[in-house]
């Protein structure tokens, strides 16, 4: 008798720390879940079409031959080929995530932290990256203006 | 499962290194005396606790996207209310919870200084815990200005105003809070300095010393406490202060999602409205926060000169009087100091309590529509207010009769008759008050029981 | 009585010190001036109770005066160009400034005409012209503002003579000599003005910027031919409008023609029968007189006269000023263009256009009426009886009438639906802000909805269904996003009502776990 009521007061006693568990992990969850909602950074905001070059960008395009413009939060570099072409890449090195830079006497990309080398098309040609610059389309209007498609070409 | 036996794992580990051993013993055989008197009294300093817990959470999470700043202040804040996931909640959240626990704190307060926890041997921890509430002030005071909105802006000029007043160094004092002749974009730095980073260090220094003190002495047994048994503080109690705060959560997540801007007190919301501009004219309806009203309304109840000063000088004289006396109760109190019962000075907390109840009342215009514009109004703001508080008197009065076999009303009754006179006959606060206090000094005097602390009071 | 008389003796010897100290500081450039016998009479003259005419405001203003300014006065009562205590103390109780006041004393014309005791009533200039019987324009106070006096022309200016001479003198050959014919045929006072308003290189000296064709649009207006053709001499010349003594720039709000004022100074003669009497519109019927009373409750009248808004058009926007003429019916329309320009464009493509010309209708008159012109409202598209658009359509519209009322109800419901939209919008938008939900994208909504509206609404002058729709077209698309923002922010809450209910619950277990937890405990603790 004395034992079965002590079976059953241990199964109730098991019974309630597994519930007081289910309850603490549950309290948890609903605290921690809004909390890492909130921390969670929103999708930066932005235009999602081409994005148009400022006068001041492509003047520094035009003077430098190469310039770093900020499209929906990420960073491009936009160049002038050898052929006069004005081309984009994503300029975040695929090794550390340096920004990279054009050399124009070079025709190479070149990430100054670990001297990572890249042909025009994004393509690695020596040093640690691991991945080739995603590519992106640049145009040149008749007017001079430079447009970028946020899409990898 | 004996304490003393070496263990191995983690606690083995560190037992060795750092005996913990003694301490787990210490708390173990710590306790906390129950049975005289509702053992409720005993869970508030742990509210607080939790409430200030909370505070430096979500105020830790606030920080992550708000940005000080002209341009920038009150745009976060709203960027947080409205865009982030969430934000909306752990912003209602910090809200409620600075008013839950300046609440929770001044029932603390209150119930220390009527039960005089305050006699020795624990003078230390009256005097760290009024340092923090002083701090808890601050804290409410500061944050209040950094969403840079039009009301925290009127509010913040009214409230560092008052620091002219103090003799000497008050200039001085003013431009070193506003960080220039009027409240600008500097205050606001100079508050969100003290918000985030003064303020709270000076706050973990105040309470590690309170909490140390406690552990230390454990919990003030009841003035005839020989008698009380005693409950473990671990598990038993600690656990009990877990449910309460588990309790204070729910109920705190149930204040922000379904009032996320307040209970539309006065003093008590904090809808963003639009952002401050130093140049639009002030307009009628602003407050201070609840806590501070009282202060608000003795200020109104000066005239512009008294005695020779300023009638804001006055006040604050007077209130820093009050206030210092207050901080030194443990010290004045002889009779509780031997271990006796003082009705003189729980007279004197309750007192306090009507005074406090009236001045915020009647800072909070109630009674009337919308805020009184001329005398006829204001009087009936000081009728009604005065009605309430008389009638919260005698409910009080009658249970302190009737349970508590109080004998000894001298003070309680000059407080009662001052608002009484004030509020109903419509004479003026300050002379009553100054008549009130005379006669009952007198009293007290020819009485022979200012100087004996009324120690020939029935003892209950 | 004696301590009476003896403060009288301090205050006459306080002011006694004062002057001389007055006259101390002028004498450093000047000599000191004693005023002479006849003056410091006037200046101490009592009236017949025994009080000083001259008052203490008016003596002290007189000792601060330089001293060639007071020999003036001097001079002019030794002249007896002053010659009464009261003339004098209306003089000094102007305070003009120094410059002003020589100009005055030098004016022998000014000083004898406001001299009681050389003029009768009609030609005594003073200060309160009802009080001496005088015509309100013989008001000394208006003439010195007048803005001719104040560019140095004066008196003789128009009414020839010398003012330092004696008072005979000749009129200018344009004046008729006899006051009677001065009066009842005004006929002169036009080209009376235009010689030197209608010379431009006069006009150049003292306004290059004042046109000079006044008198030229005057003689082409109504108002102009009656009175030069014969027909009428009450018909408004130029002091009709401007006022004879004390005429302002048309700029200055004191003026009579401020644009604020000029519905009252029209209003004048034409809300007066007695004055309008005789006077017949283009079709033989008598000329109405409620215009003014119409103009104060139309929406320009209200806008000008009510808010003060100074671009509402008063009378002379329509009629315009010296050529002034009632718009003909074909051209109401073209005036209201110059302003309502987008709904005339409209209009002129609608197919309204045709059938109001021939029918010879005015065009915005006809629906929006016109001196009592309201501000418009959506119900003025409703198609019940005794409506706007049902009752024209009915009579004349024929068997298109059905059809245009379906579009006309179309117009209005579309137009209504909006307007009630951003409303109620705006209520949802508050109950959803309190429960501290983000409406920003709701309120930028609801910016687009207000601009569609108003667009819609513009829009119905076209009075094409096709062009109407295109226009309400991104309102009607608005309403629906908002309504979908509005359900999106109801979604929100009720998953944050939701999200607080599991918490609540799953806070309520383990609250509720504990506590068995702990009363098993102790009564475990109990037990051992």
């Amino acid at each position: 008798m004395e034992s079965s009521t002590d079976a059953a007061k241990h199964t109730r006693r098991s019974f309630l720390d597994l519930v007081l568990g289910i309850g603490a992990t549950g309290w948890l969850a609903s605290v921690l879940y809004p909390v890492i909602r909130y921390l969670t950074p929103l999708p930066s905001a932005g235009p999602s079409g081409p994005v148009k070059l400022s006068a001041d960008q492509v003047k520094t395009l035009d003077k430098e031959r190469f310039v770093i413009v900020p499209v929906q939060g990420k960073r491009i570099l936009v160049f002038q080929d050898p052929a006069q072409n004005v081309r984009a890449l994503d300029a975040r090195c695929t090794h550390e995530g340096c920004t990279v830079q054009f050399v124009p006497g070079e025709s190479v990309i070149w990430c100054a932290c670990h001297n990572g080398r890249f042909d025009l098309d994004g393509r690695v040609l020596s040093g640690p990256p691991p991945r080739p610059l995603s590519q992106y389309l640049a145009r040149q209007d008749a007017e001079g203006g430079v447009t970028v498609t946020p899409q990898t070409a | 499962m004996s304490a003393t036996a070496p263990r191995s794992g983690l606690f083995g580990w560190l037992d060795e290194r750092y005996g913990i051993s003694p301490l787990i013993e210490f708390l173990r055989h710590k306790e906390v005396p129950i049975g005289a008197h509702p053992m409720v009294w005993y869970y508030l300093g742990g509210m607080t606790l939790f409430f200030f817990v909370v505070q430096i959470i979500t105020g830790v999470l606030l920080l992550m996207y708000y940005q000080p700043g002209e341009a920038t202040s009150y745009e976060s804040i709203r960027y947080i209310a409205t865009k982030v996931p969430f934000g909306w909640l752990i912003r209602a959240i910090h809200c409620w919870s600075a008013h839950l626990m300046i609440m929770s704190l001044v029932v603390h307060m209150f119930s220390t200084m009527l039960l005089k926890a305050y006699r020795p041997p624990r003078e230390l921890t009256w005097l760290t815990g009024f340092g923090l509430f002083g701090i808890a002030l601050g804290f409410g005071f500061s944050g209040y200005l950094l969403p840079w909105n039009e009301l925290s802006y009127f509010a913040t000029a009214v409230g560092t105003d008052s620091v002219k007043s103090v003799p000497v160094i008050g200039h001085w004092l003013l431009l070193v809070m506003r960080g220039g002749e009027d409240v600008s974009i500097n205050t606001l730095y100079r508050f969100f300095a003290g918000h985030v980073v003064i303020l709270p260090l000076i706050c973990a220094g105040l309470i590690s010393v309170h909490l140390l003190v406690i552990q230390r002495q454990g919990m003030a047994p009841p003035i005839h406490g020989e008698t009380a048994r005693g409950m473990p503080f671990f598990p038993n109690f600690a656990l009990r202060d877990l449910l309460l705060w588990l309790v204070c959560l729910t109920t705190l997540a149930m204040l922000a999602v379904l009032l996320p801007y307040g209970p539309g007190l006065p003093g008590m919301e904090w809808e963003l409205g639009s952002k401050a501009n130093p140049l639009a004219p002030a307009y009628p309806g602003i407050k201070p926060e609840w806590y501070f009203l009282w202060i608000y309304q003795l200020l109104k109840e000066f005239p512009a000169h008294l005695l020779g000063m300023e009638g804001p000088e006055v006040c604050l004289l007077v209130v820093s009087l009050l206030m210092g006396v207050w901080a030194v109760i443990p010290w004045l109190d002889r009779t509780a100091q031997r271990g006796r019962h003082s009705p003189g000075f729980t007279d004197l907390g309750f007192a306090v309590i009507y005074f406090l109840t009236f001045l915020t009342l009647k800072a909070a215009d109630l009674g009337v529509a919308e805020t009184p514009t001329n005398d006829a109004e204001t009087a009936v703001v000081a009728t009604f207010c005065a009605y309430i508080t008389l009638g919260v008197a005698v409910v009080a009065t009658l249970t302190r009769v009737l349970v508590y076999h109080h004998r000894w009303f001298v003070l309680s009754a000059a407080a009662l008759a001052h608002i009484a006179l004030h509020g109903l006959l419509g004479w003026s606060y300050l002379t009553v008050g100054a008549v009130v206090a005379v006669v009952t000094a007198v009293v007290l005097v020819a009485s022979g029981q200012l100087r004996t602390g009324a120690e020939a009071g029935v003892e209950s | 009585m004696r301590t009476r008389q003896l403060l009288m003796a301090i205050l006459a010897a306080s002011i006694l010190i004062s002057s001389s100290w007055s006259q101390a500081e002028t004498t450093d450039s000047e000599q000191p001036f004693t005023a002479p016998e006849g003056l410091q009479k006037l200046l101490s003259s009592v009236d017949d109770k025994g009080a000083a005419v001259i008052g203490e405001e008016g003596k002290a203003y007189f000792e601060g005066l330089p001293s060639h300014a007071k020999r003036l006065f001097g001079e002019a009562v030794a002249n007896e160009y002053i010659g009464a205590a009261t003339q004098l103390r209306d003089l000094l109780s102007l305070e003009l400034n120094t410059s002003k006041l020589e100009a005055v004393l030098t004016n022998n014309c000014l000083l004898c005409h406001s001299n009681p005791a050389y003029q009768d009533s009609p030609t005594l200039f003073s200060l309160d012209p009802a009080a001496v019987k005088s015509p309100p324009y013989m008001d000394l106070k208006l003439l010195l503002n007048d803005v001719h006096m104040r560019h140095k022309l004066a008196c003789a200016g128009c009414h020839g003579g010398d003012p330092t001479g004696n008072m005979a003198h000749e009129h200018p050959a344009e004046w008729p000599a006899d006051h009677d014919e001065r009066v009842a045929d005004p006929k002169w006072v036009p080209q009376f003005c235009g010689r030197c308003h209608s010379d431009t290189k006069l006009m150049g000296q003292f306004n290059p910027s004042l046109p000079t064709d006044q008198l030229d649009k005057y003689k082409s207006s109504h108002h102009g031919r009656a009175l030069l053709e014969g027909r009428n001499p009450r018909a408004a010349q130029c002091v009709s409008c401007h006022g004879v003594h004390g005429i302002q720039a048309a700029n200055s709000p004191a003026s009579s023609v401020y644009s604020k004022r000029i519905p009252a100074t029209c209003g004048k003669c034409h809300g007066d029968p007695k004055v309008m009497a005789g006077v017949k519109v283009r079709d033989g019927s008598p000329i109405p007189t409620d215009q003014y009373e119409q103009y104060k409750t139309s929406v320009h009248g209200k806008a000008l006269l009510e808010r003060g808004d100074v671009g509402a058009p008063a009378c002379n926007d329509c009629h315009g000023n010296h050529a002034a003429a009632p718009a003909e019916v074909s051209s109401v329309a073209q005036i209201c263009r110059t302003c309502h320009a987008r709904n005339g464009a409209l209009f002129d493509g609608s197919r309204h256009k045709e059938s109001f010309e021939e029918n010879g209708w005015p065009e915005c008159e006809r629906c929006h009426g016109n001196h009592a012109i309201s501000k418009t409202s959506d119900a003025m598209l409703e198609t019940s009886k005794g409506s706007l658009c049902a009752d024209c359509h009915d009579k004349y519209a024929g068997e298109k009438a059905a059809t245009c009322k379906a579009t006309a109800a179309h117009f209005h419901d579309t137009i209504v639906g909006m307007a009630e939209a951003t409303v109620d919008f705006k209520e949802i938008t508050l109950d959803l802000a309190e429960r501290g939900l983000d409406i920003e994208p709701i309120d930028d909504e609801r910016r687009n909805l207000d601009d569609a509206l108003k667009q819609s609404r513009s829009q119905i002058h076209s009075f094409d269904r096709s062009d109407f729709d295109e226009v309400a077209k991104p309102g009607i698309e608005t309403m629906d996003k908002m309504e979908s923002l509005v359900e999106a922010a109801e979604q929100d809450y009720g998953q944050r009502r939701n999200g607080l209910l599991v918490a609540a619950g799953i806070l309520a277990l383990l609250s509720l776990t504990l506590w068995l937890k702990i009363r098993a405990m102790e009564r475990d603790q109990r037990k051992s």
